[in-house]
């Protein structure tokens, strides 16, 4: 087994738990259910697995997340997977971070606004509006208590909507909660 | 039930009011918002508390909120604290100084850890998740712990967001 990889890449890299999973085959119908599996997809991430031993907070997380990632309108998906990747730059997931930053380049089809992040991270001198939406996620997550009318103006002059700010909000905030469970139930490993 | 599904928490600590322009965005939000509030009955008030009272929970989460100076959760928690009936150590557990004097004990083993997961989370390492098994949590234990952090870390990032909006 490859040691764990506890410095920012974006290598594919496998999660693996410090928790024990629960076992598909001794799953409860109820967990089966959190779970989502079927007979066509039983195919399930060792972290999801590690969620359903607590069943009843993964089947309302699971889809919460998608729809603040996914939902139509409002911010761009982009625009969501830098707010993802700046909570998960402040709160050193590793994890959380390679995927997400992934997604923003295959999205956006800009990998030098990652390569400046993983370059310089919470420094990171970037385009203005990609600027706002990152500055904005590293605060919000690092200094809750401190987020006011500075970051609102500063998100508003470049010309975000109150929907797309909302939208900000939330997938910087869905971070605070997954980075607290992947960085801290478990540790990613290269893939080898 | 005390931990009432039918009023949004978020709502009612940010005093919004039904022709608030705040709501009405929230509104757009329709389905997150209301997933937001099924987590935090999962979160508090779930159907099996199993190893964490309801009143453990509620305190965690005032803790957990003062600890970032949400003043409107803290509130919100220490009222719940008391409406699930927490006493002695329990209701300690909402101040962000107090530690059980027997530093050993199982309360005070997941008290560090929630105000490590809370405040500095990239610190978190293997030994700590090691702490919380050698203190006598179970695998779903320490998984519904890590939920409880986690969800309410979520919400006080949405409420102090949703403050800014509301005040600018």
């Amino acid at each position: 087994m490859s040691d764990a990889v506890h410095e920012f890449t974006l290598d594919a890299l496998e999660w693996q738990p410090y928790v024990k999973p629960v076992d598909l085959q001794t799953a409860t119908p109820e967990q089966l259910d959190a779970l989502k599996v079927t007979p066509s997809n039983t195919k399930v991430s060792a972290y999801v697995l590690v969620l359903a031993q607590e069943t009843e907070m993964l089947a309302e997380r699971s889809p919460l997340f998608n729809d603040i990632m996914y939902s139509d309108g409002g911010l761009s998906r982009g625009g969501r997977e830098l707010g993802a990747l700046a909570a998960s730059f402040v709160n050193h997931c590793i994890y959380c971070a390679q995927v997400h930053a992934n997604r923003f380049i295959q999205l956006e089809k800009r990998p030098e606004v990652v390569e400046e992040i993983y370059q310089n991270g919470l420094e990171a001198d970037l385009g203005e509006y990609d600027q706002a939406l990152f500055n904005f996620g590293v605060d919000l997550t690092a200094h809750p208590d401190n987020v006011g009318v500075y970051q609102f103006y500063h998100l508003r002059e470049t010309g975000l909507s109150d929907l797309e700010i909302l939208d900000l909000i939330h997938s910087v905030a869905i971070f605070g909660w997954a980075n607290r469970l992947m960085h801290t139930l478990g540790e990613p490993h290269r893939k080898d | 039930m005390t931990t009432e599904t039918t009023v949004d928490v978020i709502d009612k600590v940010l005093g919004l009011a039904p022709a608030s322009p705040l709501l009405a965005l929230r509104e757009q939000r329709a389905k997150l918002r209301h997933l937001t509030q099924t987590s935090y009955v999962a979160a508090l008030h779930p159907t099996d508390p199993r190893n964490f009272s309801y009143a453990e929970r509620a305190a965690f989460a005032a803790r957990m909120a003062a600890l970032w100076t949400s003043q409107e959760l803290q509130a919100h928690y220490r009222d719940l604290a008391a409406t699930e009936g927490a006493s002695g150590d329990v209701l300690s557990i909402a101040d962000p100084a107090w530690k059980p004097e027997d530093e050993a004990s199982r309360l005070a083993v997941i008290l560090r850890h929630v105000d490590l997961v809370t405040k500095n989370p990239k610190a978190a390492t293997r030994e700590n998740i090691e702490k919380l098994y050698a203190a006598g949590l179970d695998d779903r234990d320490i998984v519904t712990l890590a939920g409880i952090i986690a969800f309410v870390n979520y919400q006080v990032l949405v409420v102090a967001g949703l403050k800014m909006l509301r005040d600018n």
